[in-house]
């Protein structure tokens, strides 16, 4: 990204010393975005024992030990957690960028009878939204409730996406299509073979929206699922850490004789929970660097 | 060109020029295809953005276990209006939404006005993809970050504090500071990220204003004043009144992590409130009626937000 440069070529020490600031702000602000992170990891893998007390400025394990990780992984609660959000996440994303681009590209259409009907019930959605409880009602109705489908199909399309893709279907030179409608391709191959290899970076960007939201979201699959086996990683990790319920992850067994999990330090429990659900998203960080970055810039206002 | 005329011209494209009822079968020979396509998308729009507002309704009913419902008219709005704890969270969201504009809102500037001055291609690069990361982590990861930042016996805060000779003090319990962890966790969440749009901005000054600047003398900080400021003036006014549109809103999600029983005073949002009536006691139409009062009022900011911001700046919401 070539940013433009406001500085002239020879530099005054007042200059430099300007300089000197500005590099030190920055480099603060990303310490005090990362340190609680690494932090939390030195916790993590910290010796069990000498984490009581270890200090919140540490980023580097005090003595080292896999006790608190195994624990973790080993944990019936924690791994069920893991595959209910591997599986929502990938079920809501492959639902939401398929009906997001079916829908896009008809609405990328400017002569579709219909087109304008159409984008204002979509835009209303996203002036008016009755709130919470009736969402729930509707969950009930429906008889989604405690099930997968109901974290999983809940507005499945996202209004904001949708726009975003749309606008960069109009982009696509009208001359392409009509070459590929004259070879005697229908409307279905047109879009099959045509517009989603075009648009492979934009439902790239949608993906990765779609794949961040779904692995945070927690807060639907708290009201609508009430069986604790069908819980996603999030919702394990607020019970756990935000709600302060030690008995989600120790268990009240272990807990009553304090054997296995209930013998290491909760600090450190919390810590290793928390690094294990932002793990995907470090995963792919890259990737959202590379996509997210431009589909923000060129599309909507907030990612 | 209206919709209208757009449809007529490329119906008869297509048609020519024939009778009413054969373009409309003309009209849906060509474009049944494009419809069938639309179809899920709009089912799920339709679904789950338009039977809520049916469901809605709820809000003028008596909730009865065997259906139907009774019809009791405005009961729970007036219900609403007579309680103090209704006015209670409406104060407390529209304190909280005039501390995120006042403490939070600027930061991304200044972040982005600094990032631009950085010179090494790298290292700006090595800060951006530091500070955009806490975007990306959910609300219940930062509150557990800040849980463990805050805490009094160890955590990072209060070390530094402690340093200076300061007593330990339970940020997260102490109603005098709820609103606070609310400021900084947003900050420390949104400052980086935020930043790129008005770097985008920054980015598509025209560069001869600089070239003009310097050859009439300007150093560092007249630049940034009468030229990259004034450059990014409309993307700060679209983002200040979006933010204004979102004033009732006060982010339920980040707000439900941070909310306890002993700061229930200070950060109880009309959300949260909704939340806890609806869900937790089962006061389900009461609650309704108070999400449909902010539904309402959130509504009429966004639609305002939206017609001053296309007006000023010739960009809207959407």
């Amino acid at each position: 990204m070539a940013a433009p440069r406001g500085t002239a070529i020879r530099r005054t020490p007042l200059e430099r010393i300007e300089y000197a600031i500005i590099v030190t702000t920055l480099l603060a602000m990303v310490v005090v975005m990362l340190q609680p992170i690494l932090n939390l990891l030195a916790v993590s893998f910290s010796d069990p024992s000498q984490v009581a007390g270890k200090s919140g400025l540490d980023i580097w394990p005090s003595g080292f030990s896999l006790d608190v990780w195994a624990l973790l992984l080993q944990h019936p609660n924690v791994q069920r957690g893991i595959l209910n959000s591997i599986f929502i996440t990938a079920t809501a994303t492959f639902i939401g960028v398929v009906g997001t681009a079916l829908m896009a590209w008809g609405l990328s259409r400017p002569n579709l009878p219909g087109r304008r009907v159409i984008f204002l019930l979509v835009l209303v959605t996203i002036v008016f939204e009755p709130g919470i409880i009736p969402d729930y009602f509707l969950m009930k109705r429906m008889g989604l409730l405690d099930s997968y489908w109901s974290v999983i199909l809940y507005k499945a399309v996202n209004a904001w996406y949708l726009i975003i893709l749309v606008r960069f279907f109009e982009e696509i030179p009208e001359e392409l299509l009509e070459a590929a409608e004259l070879d005697g391709a229908n409307p279905f191959q047109i879009f099959f073979q045509v517009v989603l290899p075009l648009a492979k970076p934009a439902l790239a960007t949608i993906a990765l929206f779609y794949l961040v939201f779904h692995w945070n979201e927690f807060f639907r699959a708290m009201i609508y699922l009430n069986d604790q086996t069908k819980y996603p990683l999030q919702v394990v990790l607020r019970q756990f850490v935000v709600e302060g319920d030690k008995l989600a992850i120790v268990g009240a067994d272990n807990a009553a004789n304090n054997i296995g999990v209930a013998q290491i330090n909760l600090k450190a429990l919390k810590a290793g929970m928390i690094i294990i659900t932002i793990l995907p998203i470090l995963a792919i960080y890259p990737l959202i660097l590379k996509f997210f970055t431009k589909g923000t810039m060129s599309g909507a206002l907030k990612g | 060109m209206s919709s209208v005329e757009q449809n007529a011209t490329a119906i008869a494209r297509v048609a020519g020029n024939v009778p009413r009822s054969q373009r409309f079968t003309n009209g849906v020979r060509r474009w049944w295809p494009y419809y069938v396509m639309l179809a899920p998308g709009l089912l799920f729009f339709l679904i789950w953005h338009y039977f809520p507002i049916w469901e809605a309704k709820m809000a003028f009913e008596q909730v009865r276990i065997i259906p139907p419902n009774l019809w009791v008219g405005l009961k729970h709005f007036q219900t609403l209006f007579a309680s103090p704890v209704f006015y209670q969270v409406l104060a407390n969201t529209l304190i909280i939404s005039t501390l995120k504009i006042l403490f939070v809102f600027p930061v991304p500037i200044i972040v982005a006005l600094l990032l631009n001055e950085v010179r090494s291609g790298r290292l700006r690069k090595f800060v951006q993809s530091a500070i955009y990361l806490p975007h990306f982590l959910s609300w219940v990861v930062i509150a557990g970050i800040f849980i463990a930042i805050l805490s009094p016996s160890d955590g990072a805060v209060n070390q530094i504090t402690g340093f200076f000779g300061a007593k330990p003090t339970a940020f997260m319990t102490d109603g005098n500071s709820s609103r606070w962890v609310l400021v900084f966790s947003e900050i420390w969440r949104s400052a980086g990220w935020d930043s790129l749009l008005y770097l985008a901005a920054i980015i598509g000054i025209d560069q001869s204003l600089y070239e003009a600047a310097e050859l009439d003398g300007a150093n560092r900080w007249q630049k940034v004043w009468h030229v990259t400021i004034p450059g990014i003036v409309p993307t700060i006014a679209t983002l200040f009144i979006l933010n204004m549109g979102m004033f009732l809103s006060a982010d339920l999600n980040q707000v439900i992590n941070f909310l306890n029983d002993v700061n229930r005073g200070q950060i109880d949002i009309l959300d949260t409130y909704v939340y806890r009536i609806g869900l937790r006691t089962g006061e389900y139409s009461l609650a309704t009626a108070a999400g449909l009062f902010k539904a309402v009022f959130g509504m009429i900011l966004i639609l305002s937000a939206h017609f001053v911001s296309k007006r000023l700046t010739g960009k809207g919401v959407w």
